[in-house]
């Protein structure tokens, strides 16, 4: 059996890596957060300019680090506050999923949304539906460092 | 070797030679024998004497047109003879300013195929001592007698499936050409692993890479791999861990694939190269079917004019997650 696939063990918790745009999706982690709505703290946010920034070395850097899924969050197509990042984004990055995929990681392990920051809400049950479906589906073991040891 | 290409190799040595000589290019990228029967290797000629040794026959796969991103910076003019892969590796390289066409001359080769040694060893079922061509059947001769194959059994794998064996770009055709081919089954394969479950899938691609020695000469023969300095080779941040891991080679081989995003000729020049036989070309024809299913078909250098998909966008693109 190859070394990816790992067993769940009692007590574990998925750990998920969160890239959000700065202009929509973080301010929306933050209405998130002033509106005291809650989403669970599995969910480790990474702030980037852009989803355009997003390089896809992050992912798979996150992946050999000790993350379970990770998500990418931008604003929505057309509201990109570079005009134009998100839509070389989405081309990108869809790209990318279908390889991740083909390389043997579940669907649910990378995935891309659109939140905008008036969006609070929509940024809280996100986060909680990732955190599920990766809760469901168990520990990661791709791509997974040897030497990488979660931290007490 | 066949009387044919002996023919053709030296019509092509006339004309380069007037090229040369006349002093037009100040460099040939060519095919001479190798330390082998079975290999040709590049030539790089510079006078009467270097032409002499100009080869073509069923053995000159390798890729000339990478060459130009050295010889270019000694050279004021440099002439390469151009199969249909090198020819799109060169509209690749144009594409991304790695090359000047005004300081290149192409000449055109419309190639029939090369032979793959291995191939030609199987079938012979002995010691190969060498071979003959003749209207699409090799002679193969080994120490204890003769047999004939037809042509298209003993082709290096990546030559059975290339779908422009003509240059699409050339300053002079030298032979005729061949054809567009049609029907060819390039995505076969990438569509049985498809099939295969997450976990299935990682255990057959952890078991390729597992043999991955990292030499990168799967990036050194590749025309979209020519950035200056490669992620690989960068150490702050360093991406690429020198370490004997299988996240390691993930990292490697799905970064290098998709850097071809749209970009890859799909040469199979990475697979040729390979020492350990790595199935390159089905992470690169992944992306080469998805690209092509998601935003349009796209035939990366065909045309040096057309956009790359990842170099534009449409307002209504779709997207491969689940929200659009």
């Amino acid at each position: 059996m190859s070394v990816g696939v790992k067993e769940k063990a009692a007590g574990w918790e998925p750990l998920i890596v969160a890239f959000c745009c700065n202009w929509c999706s973080y301010a929306g982690g933050d209405l998130a957060g002033t509106s005291r709505l809650t989403y669970p703290s599995n969910v480790k946010v990474i702030r980037v300019p852009c989803s355009g920034r997003m390089n896809p070395m992050f992912v798979l850097r996150a992946f050999q680090r000790g993350a379970d899924g990770v998500i990418v969050a931008g604003c929505h197509p057309g509201d990109c506050h570079y005009s134009t990042g998100n839509y070389s984004a989405r081309r990108r990055l869809s790209a990318f999923k279908r390889l991740v995929e083909f390389a043997g990681f579940e669907p649910e392990r990378f995935e891309v949304r659109w939140i905008s920051s008036s969006e609070g809400d929509k940024f809280a049950e996100e986060m909680t539906g990732i955190t599920e479906r990766i809760k469901a589906l168990g520990p990661n073991g791709k791509m997974r460092d040897a030497r990488w040891q979660k931290k007490a | 070797m066949a009387e044919k290409s002996l023919k053709e190799a030296e019509k092509i040595r006339e004309i380069v030679g007037q090229d040369l000589l006349g002093g037009r290019i100040g460099l040939l990228l060519g095919w001479e024998k190798g330390h082998y029967w079975w290999q040709s290797r590049p030539l790089f000629a510079k006078n009467e004497a270097d032409l002499e040794k100009l080869t073509w026959d069923s053995f000159c796969v390798i890729n000339l047109s990478r060459y130009l991103l050295e010889e270019l910076k000694e050279h004021g003019k440099v002439g390469v003879l151009v199969k249909g892969c090198d020819a799109r590796a060169f509209n690749r390289l144009l594409q991304d300013n790695m090359v000047a066409r005004d300081r290149v001359v192409l000449y055109g080769l419309p190639c029939p195929g090369m032979l793959d040694y291995g191939r030609l060893n199987e079938e012979a079922g002995g010691a190969l001592i060498s071979i003959s061509e003749s209207n699409g059947s090799v002679t193969l001769k080994t120490g204890t007698g003769e047999k004939s194959v037809e042509r298209d059994q003993v082709l290096m794998k990546k030559c059975a499936e290339c779908v422009y064996p003509d240059p699409v770009v050339y300053d002079q055709l030298l032979l005729s050409p061949q054809g567009k081919k049609e029907g060819v089954e390039r995505f076969k394969s990438v569509e049985d692993l498809e099939e295969l479950t997450p976990d299935e899938r990682f255990a057959y691609w952890e078991g390729e890479l597992s043999r991955c020695l990292r030499c990168y000469a799967c990036r050194q023969v590749c025309p979209f791999c020519s950035c200056r300095e490669c992620f690989v080779e960068q150490d702050n941040p360093r991406w690429q861990g020198r370490a004997y891991q299988p996240g390691e080679n993930f990292m490697f081989h799905l970064v290098r694939a998709y850097h071809g995003t749209g970009r890859c000729i799909d040469c199979g020049e990475c697979e040729r190269a390979c020492p350990v036989d790595i199935p390159l070309q089905e992470l690169n024809r992944k992306l080469i079917k998805d690209i092509n299913q998601l935003y349009g078909d796209y035939e990366a250098g065909v045309d040096a004019e057309a956009d790359p998909p990842l170099l534009t966008y449409r307002p209504d693109d779709p997207a491969a997650f689940s929200e659009k």
